[in-house]
């Protein structure tokens, strides 16, 4: 364990050094008992988290991980091994490759895929994108001061305040048989929180290497004035709007992205948006959305667990259904370049994932984006979104917290959640303008996972609950798809 | 050799660094402590069609420190790195109540201090079955499901799991749990120029895990089902779009244990009723006034949290803050009774006698700090089998495995689907639908339930879940019989 506290500034929770030691170790292990290839990968990350309600700091929590994970592979044939345990580094390079030699004599050899083309030029990341000397110095003293300022602000309004501020490092290192050898270790400043007022609520989140982003005292000021302003909600009524996305909701929508087919697993099986689709416009030029982990905004990262250099990949370029993420394996069964998106989900199969997805942002504040809509909804957020039809990219989800009828150009009364079931390719082929702020949050089970999106305005977008006419009612390129 | 003899540390040498622990959390303000030692092992293999293998085997071992100073949680966790470190990660612990001090204070709930032992009950060793063994078995589910020639897609997996968890707090409880699971799953996908369609077996959601040896995997038929789901993916194809409109419903067990964990389960979790879950998870519908007196359902709902009751994941002795595990009803004859808490939600709620709480703080291992999470919540089954409760429905659909599932943030308005439906005419299955979902608001929903088939039709199921912040992972136990709902609203996607 680290025996420094809390209260210093934050570092990894293993560092480079004895990270890079103990996958080597791993690896020189598991060469030694007979591996034809060997790779380990350290994955750390030193947690500090106040989570707070109304008027209590509830869950303070300071919490180091980390895990070394050493891949054996025998006659075509892998296995995985992980501990927490650095000092059994060697041991689990050993065990991984007697495992992979029993699943070889169980199964039979495999044949080795030919490695991936990279095929991709990598920028260097300029320098301080990764550490931020201020996110490191935020301490817990400093959160819980943050905390009690939110806490007070919303009672001062008649509310309450609910969320988490945090700070963590993230660490990786990566070590192979053919000597690659990689570590790279990051800040991440987070927040969180909801304001009540009776029956109004908003909500923020953001996160970003560096703190000065997440810009406190402005989104407190502008949240709580928000959820006084939500108070006395109506139902809305079940029909196509106009609606504005704000930037939280945007994201929401992205996050089923590895869904519709932008993986190598997919172009692979000749499933889903590219395998299909490839070439096709779905939005206009306007929207170009990617997986872009060197993008400054959001949780940059430059390579991946199988220590391959993570580039940017454009999912639909200026509206254009264009490329699919891979790993190293996915890469080489669709024959495509690996790009550094190696993801291993806990109670899944190892897969490629997009863990840095992002939307450019467009020119209009929010304020220009609502002024364009005669008639319609706001919708600060977007809640509980599962994939009902990956081939025609629907989803079904709810609105949540603050969220408006537009009359006439401006936000009028606030309404209660609505459900919704969409195509997200029809959404945002009905896009006609785009917002300049951005807000990044994390992607839910995908490590160092984040998406970030500004607010959209988006002509026609359906609320029904089940059984209701508006909800059955089927889009075109529902049918088609 | 029992399947619970492994690990790097014995009863007596987590006990040690249990005491190690809590003599460092101690200082000035500290009016109590308590440290969980967590050693967990995971095993998962994984094929398709390919014939390509996945197996991963993980190890973790840790140690988590709470600690009430000035009446202020504080709590830090750590992975176990050697002499000393178990004090170390105390001592984070009160430094970090500390530095957060000057917010409302926390209090517990009173209860008397309990040790013991308690070991999940095992059969066959799941961590000892060959690796050819596990890999027959998975070739042979994954040829059965692909025999029909448009299933282009089959993933089988097998899973299994071993905790030590130890548990001390500073009021003198001594606890150490040995936990054993084994599961599987199965997922086919058949496509054609008309869609794609999947099934899945014995759950649509990670498979199904149980508390239990290898015995359960067995026990599961898998080979047989495999065939079933194979055959009925590619019939899925050429079926008919599910209507939508209003329509009586017997919904299967496998749909119903989700739509418990969705629509009870986690509208039961009492840090959510109080507010503390507002930002992420969210809120209830039910308030804290109606404990005792809402109409949840109608009288044929009946809900248990019971850990005690073997072989599930949510089973267990002791929850992870150290109280007992006993069977409360949380809904009896559709009337809110109790609700799933944690010590200090129960203080705050106060209206618990002392120690009586249907204990579910439950954490993710070591490193995370214990929140509610459900526990082994299912419906209480009532009479007959399928068949007659078909009979007794006459004319609708019998749906069941989930597909997609969605619920608001106060887990009252929802929305599934499921992967199959059949059409039910005059008590008789009869065409298979694809594209089936249904929607409403959870009283309603459950105020619809007519009837519920009795215990032989009953089947338990293990799936995960994801609460808190940041997010940890719980694990959970939720079971039903096929029961009928009168006049639910279908339709929407497919």
């Amino acid at each position: 364990m680290t025996t420094s506290t809390f209260l210093d500034l934050a570092e990894p929770a293993v560092g480079a050094d004895r990270a890079v030691a103990a996958c080597a170790e791993a690896v020189r292990a598991a060469r030694a008992a007979g591996a034809d290839e060997a790779e380990a990968f350290l994955s750390g990350r030193a947690g500090g988290y106040t989570r707070f309600a109304v008027d209590r700091v509830h869950q303070p929590q300071d919490v180091h991980e980390r895990q070394l994970m050493v891949r054996a592979v025998v006659d075509g044939r892998s296995a995985r091994v992980a501990t927490t345990d650095l000092a059994g580094a060697a041991d689990a390079g050993r065990r991984a490759t007697g495992r992979a030699a029993a699943l070889a004599r169980a199964a039979g050899p495999l044949p080795v895929l030919p490695a991936p083309a990279s095929g991709h030029d990598v920028g260097v990341l300029a320098p301080g994108t990764l550490w931020d000397p201020a996110t490191a110095a935020w301490g817990t003293p400093e959160r819980v001061d943050a905390v009690r300022g939110l806490m007070r602000a919303a009672g001062a309004a008649g509310g309450e305040a609910f969320g988490m501020l945090g700070r963590a490092v993230t660490e990786l290192a990566v070590v192979d048989h053919d000597g690659v050898e990689r570590y790279a270790a990051a800040t991440e400043a987070f927040g969180t929180f909801t304001v009540r007022i009776d029956d109004g609520t908003s909500h923020w989140v953001d996160l970003d290497r560096r703190l000065a982003v997440l810009d406190l005292d402005a989104v407190v000021a502008r949240t709580v004035e928000e959820a006084g302003r939500a108070r006395g909600r109506v139902d809305l009524a079940d029909g196509t709007y106009d609606v504005v996305l704000g930037p939280l909701a945007t994201g929401e929508l992205l996050e089923g992205f590895h869904a519709y087919g932008f993986t190598g697993d997919a172009v692979a099986d000749g499933v889903g948006a590219v395998a299909r689709r490839r070439g096709e416009r779905v939005a206009p030029e306007t929207v170009d959305v990617a997986d872009d982990p060197r993008a400054v905004r959001g949780l940059p990262f430059p390579f991946d667990p199988e220590g391959t250099d993570s580039v940017r990949v454009p999912l639909l370029d200026h509206g254009v259904v264009a490329d699919a993420v891979t790993d190293r394996a996915s890469a080489a069964r669709a024959g495509l370049p690996a790009t550094g998106h190696a993801h291993i989900a806990r109670e899944e199969t190892p897969h490629p994932a997009p863990a840095s997805l992002t939307m450019a942002p467009g020119s209009a504040s929010v304020d220009e984006l609502v002024g364009g809509v005669e008639r319609g909804v706001y919708v600060q957020r977007l809640w509980y979104l599962r994939v009902v039809d990956p081939a025609a990219t629907t989803l079904t989800g709810g609105s949540r917290d603050a969220c408006f009828l537009i009359e006439d150009g401006r936000l009028t009364t606030p309404v209660r959640p609505a459900r919704f079931t969409e195509s997200v390719f029809g959404v945002l082929s009905r896009v006609d303008a785009l917002g300049a702020d951005v807000l990044a949050q994390p992607l839910a089970n995908v490590w160092n996972g984040a998406v970030s999106a500004p607010a959209l305005r988006v002509r026609g977008f359906r609320f029904g609950s089940a059984g209701s006419a508006a909800a059955t009612s089927q889009s075109p390129e529902e049918e088609t798809a | 050799m029992s399947a619970h003899t492994w690990g790097s540390l014995d009863d007596g040498s987590a006990r040690a660094l249990l005491e190690e622990a809590l003599a460092a959390a101690t200082g000035e303000g500290v009016t109590f402590a308590d440290v969980r030692l967590v050693e967990a092992e995971e095993e998962r293999l994984y094929t398709d069609l390919r014939g390509k293998l996945d197996e991963r085997r993980e190890h973790n071992a840790g140690l988590g420190v709470r600690v009430l100073r000035d009446g202020v949680w504080g709590f830090a966790s750590a992975p176990l790195d050697g002499p000393g470190g178990a004090g170390a990660v105390a001592r984070r612990a009160v430094a970090v109540a500390g530095a957060s001090a000057g917010t409302a204070p926390v209090v517990l709930a009173p209860r008397e201090p309990t040790s013991g032992t308690w070991a999940v009950p095992v059969d066959v060793d799941p961590f000892a079955v060959s690796a050819g063994e596990r890999h027959d078995l998975l070739q042979r589910v994954v040829k059965a499901a692909s025999a029909p020639d448009l299933v282009r897609s089959v993933t089988a997996g097998l899973n299994a799991k071993r905790q030590h968890k130890h548990y001390a707090d500073s009021e003198g409880s001594r606890q150490s749990q040995h936990l054993v699971e084994s599961g599987a799953m199965l997922l086919a996908v058949a496509a054609d120029e008309r869609g794609a369609q999947r099934r899945s077996f014995p759950n649509s959601f990670h498979g199904n895990t149980a508390a239990a040896g290898w015995e359960y995997v067995l026990g599961l038929g898998l080979e047989d089902e495999a065939t079933r789901v194979g055959e009925e993916a590619v019939a899925l194809l050429g079926a008919p779009q599910a209507p939508g409109g209003t329509a009586d419903v017997v919904i299967g067990p496998a749909q119903l244990a989700l739509q418990i964990h969705e629509s009870v389960g986690h509208a039961l979790e009492l840090d959510r009723i109080l507010g503390d879950e507002t930002n992420y998870a969210g809120r209830s519908w039910v308030q804290p006034e109606d404990i005792g007196t809402l109409r949840y359902g109608s009288p044929a709902m009946t809900i248990a949290a019971d850990p005690t009751v073997p072989g599930t994941r949510g089973s267990f002795a002791f929850d992870d803050e150290g109280t007992p595990a006993s069977r409360h009803l949380l809904i009896q004859d559709g009337i809110l009774r109790d609700v799933l808490s944690s010590r200090d939600a129960v203080a705050r709620h106060g209206g618990e006698a002392a120690g009586s709480w249907p204990g579910a703080a439950r954490s993710d291992g070591w490193a995370w700090l214990p929140v509610c999470f459900a526990t082994n919540v299912y419906l209480e089954p009532g009479e007959g089998s399928l068949d007659e409760l078909l009979d007794r429905m006459g004319d609708g659909y019998y749906a069941d495995d989930n597909r997609t599932w969605s619920i608001d943030d106060r887990r009252m308005a929802f929305q599934f689907g499921t992967e199959a439906a059949w059409e039910v005419k005059g008590g008789k299955r009869g065409r298979l639908l694809r594209g089936f979902s249904y929607g409403g608001l959870t009283p309603q929903f459950w105020g619809s339930l007519e009837a519920v088939a009795g215990p032989e039709e009953f089947k338990a199921y293990g799936m995960p879940c994801g609460k808190g912040e940041p997010k940890q992972w719980g694990f959970l136990g939720h079971g039903a019989s096929p029961s009928l709902f009168r006049g639910l609203s279908t339709g929407v996607a497919r």
